[in-house]
């Protein structure tokens, strides 16, 4: 038996996957040839560093998988414990990137048209006149639970003017805003593309950061737990 | 690992355990099926390190391994009905463990990690395992080293080969039970662990030569040796 022959089979002596025969001849080639033991000396020490660094878990792992498992079954029973919570994205692929630079596109777009021009839901010729007093935007901005989206004149040359003019209410009402020609009734603002996206991601992050919180407050009280058990224990053993 | 509120047909709960230890895994499964909790809690207990080695080998970090360890064992429970004895347990659990590993890794594949411009905030900087400080026998430390030396080793074997492999080497399971868990021809399981161990041995040879190396395995070995003679004595 050759050397190349012979190591191809070691693999298989190793498993006791080789028939009587070639196992036989196996054994009289490594008799003779020792670069062939040594070959096969290397393969079972590498079986041995495998075995011998085996890792194992920690200790909290049995109660972090329980907790696991019960919210799986809340999950599959049909009884989320937060069903506010939003759960991971359902479709995955080529679709999660896509929607991402989509929204992502959709942003900078409107962004983009924030900054640029005008915002006129009137559209009417000499809108841009119609600045609403000072007051009334001030008192829109104290009614409104966001800041108004709008600027004074004068404030900054990318200000929004006319009007575009008005405050974010989350109610959806009707507010009254001040134009040249006196208080005209118009249709208040629903929300912002853009703040809205902004907010949203915000509170994703900050639930997302709570997330976090919480599981490492549910390890570092199961280590706890777990030391607590293991304190009981040796109380009790040097109590005997 | 004992949540669950209910009678114990045996007495203590230490006498329950005792007597679910002698069970089989086959019949142990069967007992989850029926609604058994601590049926599962045992077969938990006996492939939670045994996945955990099986799985950190192949995807290489820890937390993320412990996750898929808990996943693999949540599937076994809540997909208990869907196990017939057509194949041993640890055939099923590893087949569930084994895609589970390679649906991750072609994620990752397809999806590189992103490093975030901004700094961590404070709080996500705590380690997740905290080393525990009453714990400090230097065996452990050496172990540790040369597990992340032999990881590394691990890591360098092609993915394809690395399944058959550990499933073989780390898992014990034979060539049919591998067949079954990947899919495999026999010979193309034979083959591919031939090819794993040859390139395992090329990646440790140099280790080999280092003597302090080896008497470190030794002293290993014969540390974990103790451990089975006597499990009560400290880790």
């Amino acid at each position: 038996m050759r050397c190349n022959k012979a190591r191809s089979y070691l693999s298989q002596a190793m498993d006791e996957q080789l028939p009587g025969k070639t196992a036989r001849d196996l054994d009289l080639h490594l008799d003779s040839c020792s670069s062939c033991r040594e070959y096969r000396a290397d393969l079972l020490a590498g079986r041995r560093l495998l075995a011998a660094t085996s890792p194992s878990l920690g200790e909290d792992f049995d109660w972090r998988l329980q907790l696991k498992l019960n919210q799986a079954l809340q999950r599959t029973a049909g009884e989320t414990a937060y069903p506010w919570q939003e759960t991971g994205p359902v479709r995955s692929g080529w679709f999660g990137p896509f929607t991402t630079a989509a929204s992502l596109g959709l942003a900078a777009v409107l962004a983009l048209a924030m900054f640029m021009g005008p915002v006129s839901r009137t559209g009417a010729p000499g809108a841009r006149e119609a600045m609403p007093a000072s007051g009334a935007l001030a008192r829109s901005g104290h009614d409104s639970d966001r800041l108004p989206l709008t600027r004074r004149p004068g404030d900054s040359p990318f200000g929004m003017s006319g009007a575009g003019l008005r405050s974010v209410s989350r109610e959806g009402g009707w507010e009254r805003s001040a134009g040249s020609r006196g208080f005209a009734l118009e249709p208040a603002w629903t929300g912002n593309h853009l703040e809205d996206l902004m907010t949203i991601q915000e509170l994703r992050l900050r639930n997302q950061r709570l997330n976090n919180q919480l599981y490492q407050y549910q390890r570092e009280l199961s280590v706890l737990r777990a030391r607590l058990d293991r304190a009981d224990s040796n109380g009790l053993d040097l109590g005997e | 690992m004992n949540f669950s509120r209910e009678e114990h047909p045996h007495g203590t709960p230490a006498a329950a355990r005792a007597h679910l230890s002698e069970v089989r895994d086959e019949d142990l499964i069967v007992q989850v099926q029926e609604g058994n909790r601590k049926a599962f809690d045992e077969l938990a207990a006996r492939y939670k390190n045994r996945l955990f080695s099986f799985i950190l080998r192949m995807v290489k970090e820890p937390v993320l391994a412990e996750e898929l360890t808990q996943e693999t064992l949540i599937r076994v429970y809540i997909h208990a009905a869907k196990y017939r004895e057509i194949a041993r347990f640890s055939t099923w659990v590893f087949t569930i463990a084994t895609n589970l590993v390679r649906n991750k890794m072609r994620q990752r594949s397809r999806r590189p990690q992103l490093l975030s411009l901004n700094p961590a905030p404070v709080e996500d900087e705590i380690p997740l395992d905290p080393p525990d400080p009453e714990a400090d026998p230097s065996l452990d430390i050496q172990r540790s080293e040369l597990a992340a030396v032999i990881n590394e080793a691990t890591a360098g074997i092609p993915e394809k080969y690395r399944i058959p492999f550990l499933l073989r080497e780390v898992e014990q399971l034979s060539y049919e039970e591998i067949q079954q868990v990947t899919g495999l021809k026999l010979g193309t399981v034979r083959s591919r662990i031939n090819r794993a161990r040859n390139r395992f041995r090329q990646l440790v040879k140099p280790l080999l030569k280092d003597e302090t190396l080896l008497e470190e395995l030794e002293m290993i070995e014969a540390r974990a040796a103790s451990l089975k003679d006597d499990p009560s004595e400290p880790r």
